[in-house]
């Protein structure tokens, strides 16, 4: 959900630090998106699209790299990491106590820009 | 289902702006500038940094701030009414509604003679840190001990975003389902309490308010879970000597 703000808090980190080093536009944007943070990678692009006309970002493209859901489980002492966008327990041995380690992450990474 | 994104997702972001991308590669002076800038920055950070200018406003005031959630019609009104009749002669407490449009909410907390602000999002299916932080300067909070946030009605979003709370607190209702803990982990999994709201209505619903509590507690072990009824007022003793405990704290 919420693909549109994340495009737009995306766009505005973006283009604030390419003005500050003195840049004119931005190329690309490289962004880390959690399995886990309820934010489809389709959703995203298409929000970036529709909404990065008449900023920096104008003709830039998004890359985005999905990080797998990993965790620890409180019980049987063991890292875990599934595919699914959420964990109910761990898969090792099925506890619901556990810590998420990762898969959480809406994380921006770097820009190409010139 | 969850595929791998990275090579797919590139090439369609490749294919979809292509032509843009030869027209810079034929260019030379675009080759020439082309550098990578580091930014590492979480995309939410406007919001959290919003958030915890919130909670340093809250905190030089001496207020403890609850973030109330739930599904719609659940009882955060309700629950918050039966809460300042129970605690307003030992704690001074301030009330911020959240709602999508209306302010029916902010009225019914206004006859209490309570001091009231109510947030219309327009569109919004939360509150965020930012609302929050346009409204703080109208209230007293420097002569308030307790403010609730009652967020908008929803059982997904406001559990995602930060708006300077001590504490998130969660209703759910019996009626609503004995599955609705494990549709919905994460309020489940961000809240302190869980209020179980009426309780009354068991004898007629088919919720098994049992599974209800384990799944919750597997979710969450150290929810504290709290089963009333704001109609009949049955079990809300627990619930206000648990919050001013907290609150004192």
């Amino acid at each position: 959900m919420h693909e549109v703000s994340i495009a737009l808090s995306l766009l505005n980190i973006a283009e604030r630090h390419c003005k500050k080093q003195g840049y004119q536009g931005i190329e690309s944007i490289a962004v880390k998106i959690g399995k886990a943070s309820g934010i489809m990678p389709e959703a995203l692009l298409f929000a970036f699209d529709a909404v990065k006309h008449g900023t920096l970002a104008e003709k830039a493209y998004l890359t985005i790299e999905e990080i797998p859901v990993s965790g620890y489980c409180h019980r049987c002492m063991k890292s875990f990491s599934v595919d699914e966008p959420f964990v109910l327990c761990c898969p090792n041995c099925g506890n619901m106590s556990f810590r998420l380690d990762s898969g959480r992450e809406l994380d921006i990474v770097e820009l190409d820009v010139f | 289902m969850c595929r791998s994104v990275n090579e797919s997702m590139v090439k369609n972001a490749l294919m979809y702006d292509n032509k843009d991308i030869l027209r810079r590669r034929e260019s030379p002076e675009r080759r020439l500038h082309r550098v990578k800038i580091k930014v590492v920055s979480r995309i939410l950070e406007a919001n959290d940094r919003i958030a915890s200018d919130n909670r340093k406003k809250f905190n030089e005031a001496d207020v403890f701030v609850v973030n109330l959630m739930s599904a719609p019609g659940a009882g955060k009104t309700s629950l918050i009414e039966k809460t300042i009749k129970a605690l307003r002669n030992s704690l001074r407490i301030g009330v911020i509604e959240g709602d999508i449009a209306g302010t029916d909410d902010a009225q019914r907390i206004e006859v209490l003679g309570i001091p009231v602000i109510q947030i219309n999002t327009g569109s919004a299916c939360h509150l965020d840190a930012n609302m929050i932080n346009e409204v703080i300067d109208d209230l007293p909070i420097k002569d308030l001990d307790l403010l609730i946030v009652e967020n908008v009605g929803n059982l997904v979003c406001p559990a995602e975003f930060k708006i300077g709370e001590n504490m998130k607190c969660m209703i759910l209702s019996v009626a609503e389902g004995d599955d609705k803990p494990l549709k919905y982990p994460l309020m489940f999994q961000e809240s302190s309490a869980l209020i179980l709201n009426k309780i009354d209505l068991l004898p007629y619903i088919d919720a098994d308010i049992e599974k209800i509590k384990r799944d919750s507690l597997s979710l969450n072990p150290s929810l504290k879970i709290f089963e009333v009824s704001c109609k009949t007022g049955e079990g809300l003793a627990p619930w206000t000597e648990w919050l001013q405990k907290v609150v004192h704290k």
